[in-house]
């Protein structure tokens, strides 16, 4: 063989051995992130990353999958996904049976659980459900431990109420009568039901009472979870996974008109006629200059504008067309926050409390602290 | 000798069906041992026993196994009987078999998981929904068998019969019933377990008791060995009732061997 010959049959082993190794190293880093319920705009934050390419910004190819939560829980448990948007009670319930599941970033600032009532009722109080029927999906998950916090912060138990399963019917079994009160997440059913009241189209119901678990108690609610092997080996992946999930929550939060278009090529069946469309790109255009000029505005700012927002779009279309970016504006409530992500011991203490009350954990966790870190906080990296 | 070959032949018969149990008991518990995947998600044999002595100790497990089996049977003869029923009439009726068959072959498609929470607001959340769940899942292979059966029936039969001057309830008693009877029997087979399937369905969308109600609550509990031991009593319970049918099939068919 000539000098030639051996020189590029070198090149190629070399090639060979370490190509895969170089190109791995520029390719980005292929992840399935976990997710619960279905595609639906309270998801926008992920859709906007996606759709913004913040994930790809941060070497990440994100592939979104649905399933339910012990499922997800269980594949990121055992490292068949390393990222998944979960509930903190599930998380702490699985760490009581060894699952080792980290929470990075706190979703959702505010419990998003509450019940609802309707006027007609009479119920006007927690207490007032004092020997009535209460609907609730089933008595797992975070409508079963919401129930139980706001229960014992008012001095009750479910032993008080007649707790009935009803899936997660409860629009319908709320305006058929099934029950006097139900179980939901307050920033989806409570509209739902309010907005089939003002149409006729809820029984006898004209409006409903709702009593938010985050006025009674702290829980810790949705958020980013990965677990201890990927922390360990790959911290690099969740800090660049957080980074571009905090980036796009700040902008769903700041301006939700961009976030619901977003959102549109996920969410089948989200309402987007050609008039709608067109407003909402208006108001996203205009939040985008009011955001340039009002630069680091406050909460309640914020919540003033969104406010307004949904105003000016009332006065253009009705309930059933602007029902799912309700859903979205109340969803952003439950989020923002002075400092996005940031988890707090005491919520977790409490969450814990509440969880063993029910009799979802046998005994306290050894290290509480290990269940949760904000070591991965864009603030924390000094970004 | 010939003592000896039937008591080889009837060890067979009951170490064979213990065979393969035992195989993938085995082989479980070297998945275990291997660490191939971690406990909490394959819990060890051993694990699930003790689950199983605990569950069954305090009464859980036969609580839920009850409300499985109660919803299961009386959605079982629910079933039967009506797909019996209409079958007949089908297959006796060629317009109400015009009529139908169209609307059963469509029905029968659409997989019960679709529409079962559909029943559980109609019906509520008690066990009438699961039972009519079971009812439904059950109804649809009970009444094609019955009308395939029917239809099976030879028609020289039918002329014997006829040429006999047989009256149109010795035709059924005497011809149709006993000729439509092995399908009958093979779509009771089916039934039974699918009752199983059809409770558990509605246990599952919702529910205050039952085994499917048991496996939502210990999976979102992380208790696997539960989830396990559970779908073993379902398993037991289908088998049972297959079982069962078998037992009927025999003695109902005991003239054709």
């Amino acid at each position: 063989m000539s000098h030639r010959g051996s020189r590029f049959l070198l090149i190629l082993l070399l090639g060979l051995i370490f190509g895969p190794a170089v190109l791995a190293q520029d390719a980005p880093s292929s992840q399935t992130l976990f997710m619960t319920f279905v595609p639906n705009v309270q998801f926008s934050p992920v859709y906007i990353a996606l759709e913004k390419g913040y994930f790809a910004d941060a070497g990440l190819d994100i592939t979104v999958e649905h399933g339910d939560e012990p499922l997800g829980v269980d594949l990121i448990a055992a490292g068949e996904r390393q990222l998944g948007l979960i509930s903190g009670e599930q998380l702490l319930t699985a760490r009581g049976r060894g699952r080792p599941v980290v929470f990075v970033y706190e979703w959702f600032q505010r419990y998003p659980v509450a019940i609802v009532a309707p006027v007609e009722s009479g119920i006007e109080s927690v207490q007032d459900l004092a020997g009535r029927r209460v609907g609730i999906p089933g008595r797992f998950g975070a409508s079963y431990s919401g129930l139980t916090a706001l229960l014992a912060a008012n001095g009750m138990t479910e032993q008080d109420v007649d707790l009935q399963e009803i899936g997660y019917n409860a629009p319908e079994v709320v305006c058929i009568g099934g029950v006097d009160a139900a179980v939901v997440y307050i920033n989806n059913e409570p509209l739902q039901i309010e907005n089939r009241a003002q149409q006729g189209d809820c029984g006898d119901v004209t409006g409903v009472n709702v009593f938010p678990v985050y006025d009674a108690a702290d829980l810790v609610s949705n958020g980013i979870v990965t677990n201890e092997a990927t922390i360990a080996e790959h911290p690099e992946l969740v800090s660049a996974f957080v980074g571009a999930f905090d980036r796009a929550l700040r902008e769903a939060i700041d301006n939700p008109a961009e976030a619901y278009l977003l959102s549109l090529p996920y969410v089948e069946g989200l309402p987007s006629d050609d008039a709608l469309t067109a407003a909402l790109t208006t108001a996203a255009d205009e939040q985008t200059a009011w955001l340039a000029d009002n630069a680091g505005v406050d909460l309640a700012a914020r919540a003033v504008r969104r406010a307004e927002i949904l105003a000016g779009l009332k006065e253009q279309f009705d309930s059933d067309t602007l029902i799912q970016f309700e859903v979205l504006l109340a969803t952003i409530d439950l989020w923002d926050a002075d400092q996005l992500g940031l988890t707090e011991a005491d919520s977790w203490a409490l969450t814990q409390d509440v969880l063993l009350q029910m009799g979802f954990m046998e005994a306290p966790l050894d290290d509480l602290a290990a269940a949760y870190t904000n070591d991965f906080l864009p603030a924390a990296n000094g970004e | 000798m010939k003592g000896r070959r039937d008591y080889v032949r009837l060890s067979g018969r009951l170490f064979v069906p213990l065979l393969l149990p035992a195989i993938l008991l085995i082989v479980w518990q070297i998945v275990v041992s291997l660490g191939v995947y971690p406990e909490f998600i394959i819990p060890s044999p051993l694990a699930v026993f003790e689950k199983f002595v605990e569950v069954l100790g305090n009464g859980r497990l036969l609580t839920n196994t009850w409300a499985t089996l109660s919803q299961t049977l009386v959605g079982l003869v629910i079933g039967v009987l009506g797909g019996v029923v209409l079958g007949y009439a089908i297959a006796k009726n060629r317009l109400l078999d015009d009529v139908l068959s169209p609307l059963v072959i469509t029905l029968q498609s659409t997989p019960v998981v679709a529409y079962a929470p559909l029943l559980v607001i109609w019906f509520g959340s008690g066990p009438t929904s699961k039972i009519v769940t079971s009812a439904l899942i059950v109804f649809f292979p009970m009444l094609m068998n019955t009308v395939v059966g029917l239809n099976s029936v030879p028609a020289s039969l039918r002329d014997l019969m006829r040429s006999l001057r047989a009256t149109p309830w010795q035709m059924f008693t005497h011809l149709e019933v006993p000729a439509a009877m092995p399908l009958l029997l093979g779509g009771l087979k089916v039934s039974a377990t699918l009752a199983v399937i059809g409770s558990v369905v509605g246990e599952f969308v919702s529910a205050r008791a039952g085994l499917g109600w048991l496996i939502n609550d210990a999976r979102y509990n992380f208790d696997t060995p539960l989830v396990l031991v559970a779908v073993f009593m379902l398993a037991v319970i289908a088998r049972t009732l297959y079982a069962l049918v078998g037992l009927l099939e025999r003695r109902m068919l005991a003239w054709r061997r």
